[in-house]
């Protein structure tokens, strides 16, 4: 049977069911620049659909809306900035989750899952795959997002050193607006924005549907951290990590499963 | 120095047509200042200017539309042109010389031959090199190889104009002439300044002139060889319009409330947030007037292959590859981002079905038999 938390009525939202553990997966920098990068999305988004194309007439003599419109949507380019630097440095700092190797399907049993993956979200399976970190085509639309991040960094970066006139920037990003025209750079930058869209529409569905169908409490996890996962599975993904020996925060559960008490010593006559 | 300039002083020269000394220093004032020096060099721009031996000058005109050259002249009097005319010798300028067929061509040719390293060469329009250059020929000549020839032996050569600068409207797509600008035709070139801008400002070009009898060397330049203080700032920065776009008011179509109320352009498609000239400062026609004060956006002539950069000058954006030509990029975007909606919305109602339809006895067999992960 599936082993589900609400197999357990003893259970507390916390506590694993028989055979599960809670497990600590994504580390505190994970979820900060994941939700820093959502919120300067939605910030940059609306400030720079208006930078795009004024939505609104401003009425009264002091109005400054394009200004505060801008300088909202700079600061924000820069918590943006910040947080994908955060994320790109804990790929190489981060648990077993975090590690590039989650992100880019070069494994042939992730490239296998990937296939597996797309199979489910194609109708030809009837249940999804359950994988511990993110699976191997969550992993892959990440690659892709991450590459929209980097394009969006760059022409936005390369369009503001146009407004600053700083040779700082000039020379790390100067070289950009001579290979594609600051016009082209513009509609680049405005495009990319939907694809943001795109993702997020996407990326909600998806949690939504996994945290339904996996009861893996996926969704939670985005806050807290913690993921509940069978045991097993915990166990035979820790034998593949051959990285940095993981400092692993389980929670096991309270409720000792049959199965551990079937193979455990037996109690004292 | 030479037979072809006799040296008049520039005092009397002015006298004759009428030119005061007051006017004379204005127009100094105005050329620091276009410069961006401090006051104080108008002083020695007055010094050097009353000194100047009137350097030869020879204008060329390859494919153009004369329109830098008309720029330069129509001017009120006494104009930029007025001075300008006077503080060099003027040997070679087909537009407005007397002399037509083999005797301008020999005309051309002495200078090159006697003032060798000496005259400033100003070209106009760009040089075609397709088919061996026969799209545009002068006495029998390719421009190509007259571009050559001149710029080569030409103490400093100024390209005025964007055609000449970087091609232009000529080198616009198709660009069935295989037309370029003339740092392009002439690899190489020496002491070169490009004045861009669809025509050029006399301002500047008179500017650059000054610089050099003054100082005997070019402006600070750029990148693309264009001297700092013509093209050094975003037209954005010195709009007179700048703040209602600020503000958050804009012309919403031509001729509506904001139109005639002066607000910002933006919207109409102007191209000043992404040029660099000094158009709002130095202005036309004897600084009357510039394009944006006029009411109409900046088309950002003076900013790199502007046809084919710039374009659509009425849109913000350019045109999407591979859709209509009036299919705007936000159009492309909400589509896509409503189907994708609508692709979760049919994937909502598959798993939906999905969950209703799947065997009871799966779970069990899934969970012995699943290896997969």
């Amino acid at each position: 049977m599936r082993r589900t938390r609400s197999s357990s009525s003893e259970a507390s939202w916390k506590d694993p069911a028989p055979g599960q553990v809670r497990v600590y997966i994504w580390e505190l920098p994970i979820r900060v620049s994941h939700w820093v990068m959502v919120l300067s999305i939605l910030s940059l988004s609306i400030t720079g659909y208006y930078m795009h194309s004024p939505y609104m007439v401003a009425g009264g003599r002091t109005a400054f809306v394009m200004g505060t419109m801008r300088f909202v949507h700079l600061l924000s380019a820069f918590a943006f900035t910040a947080a994908f630097l955060l994320r790109l440095v804990w790929f190489f700092l981060g648990n077993r989750w975090a590690r590039l190797d989650q992100y880019f399907p070069t494994t042939k049993k992730r490239a296998k899952g990937l296939v597996a993956v797309g199979k489910y979200y194609a109708f030809m399976a009837w249940s999804p795959i359950a994988y511990i970190g993110h699976n191997p085509m969550a992993g892959a639309a990440y690659v892709a997002v991450y590459g929209m991040v980097i394009v969006e960094i760059l022409t936005g970066f390369a369009l503001y050193s146009q407004v600053l006139g700083s040779r700082y920037l000039n020379f790390c990003i100067g070289w950009l607006p001579r290979l594609i025209d600051i016009q082209w750079l513009r509609e680049i930058h405005f495009l990319l924005m939907f694809g943001f869209w795109m993702f997020f529409i996407h990326h909600l569905y998806t949690a939504i549907l996994i945290s339904i169908e996996e009861e893996s409490g996926i969704m939670d996890s985005i806050f807290s951290g913690y993921k509940f996962v069978p045991e097993d599975d915990l166990r035979k993904d820790m034998a593949e990590w051959d990285g940095p020996p993981a400092q692993l925060r389980t929670v096991p559960s309270p409720v000792v499963s049959t199965e551990a008490r079937g193979s455990g010593s037996p109690p004292a006559a | 120095m030479n037979d072809v300039s006799p040296e008049v002083e520039l005092g009397s020269v002015l006298k004759a047509h009428g030119i005061s000394r007051r006017q004379f220093v204005k127009f100094c004032s105005l050329m620091t200042a276009t410069l961006a020096l401090p006051p104080r060099y108008v002083h020695a721009v007055v010094k050097a200017l009353e000194k100047t031996t009137r350097p030869v000058l020879v204008w060329l005109e390859f494919q153009d539309c004369a329109g830098n050259s008309e720029s330069m002249l129509r001017s009120p009097h006494p104009g930029v042109g007025d001075f300008v005319l006077e503080l060099l010798s003027w040997e070679y300028h087909e537009l407005i010389m007397a002399g037509s067929g083999k005797h301008a061509e020999d005309a051309l040719e002495r200078v090159v031959r006697d003032c060798k390293g000496e005259y400033i060469c100003v070209v106009e329009g760009a040089i075609p090199t397709e088919d061996g250059g026969v799209y545009c020929t002068i006495g029998g000549k390719t421009a190509l190889d007259i571009a050559r020839h001149v710029t080569s032996n030409a103490a400093i050569n100024i390209a005025v104009g964007a055609c000449a600068w970087d091609g232009g409207l000529v080198k616009a797509a198709p660009n069935p002439t295989g037309a370029l600008g003339l740092h392009e035709a002439v690899p190489g070139i020496q002491n070169l300044v490009n004045l861009g801008g669809c025509p050029h400002n006399p301002v500047n070009t008179a500017a650059v002139l000054v610089h050099y009898l003054t100082f005997h060397e070019l402006p600070a330049l750029d990148q693309y060889n264009r001297p700092l203080f013509a093209y050094g700032n975003i037209i954005h920065d010195q709009c007179e319009r700048r703040a209602h776009y600020d503000a958050g008011r804009y012309v919403e179509e031509w001729g509506d409330e904001g139109s005639r109320k002066g607000w910002c352009l933006y919207k109409m498609g102007c191209k000043g947030p992404e040029a660099t000239y000094n158009c709002p400062a130095v202005r036309w026609n004897d600084a009357t007037s510039w394009p944006v004060k006029a009411g109409h956006g900046c088309i950002a002539c003076a900013s790199p292959r502007f046809w084919d950069t710039k374009s659509p000058f009425y849109n913000r954006l350019p045109k999407v590859p591979g859709f209509g030509v009036d299919v705007k990029a936000e159009e492309i975007g909400w589509i896509g981002t409503g189907a994708v909606a609508a692709a979760m919305v049919a994937q909502v109602i598959g798993n939906a079905v999905r969950d209703k339809t799947r065997p009871k006895d799966l779970e069990d067999k899934e969970d012995e038999s699943s290896d997969s992960h």
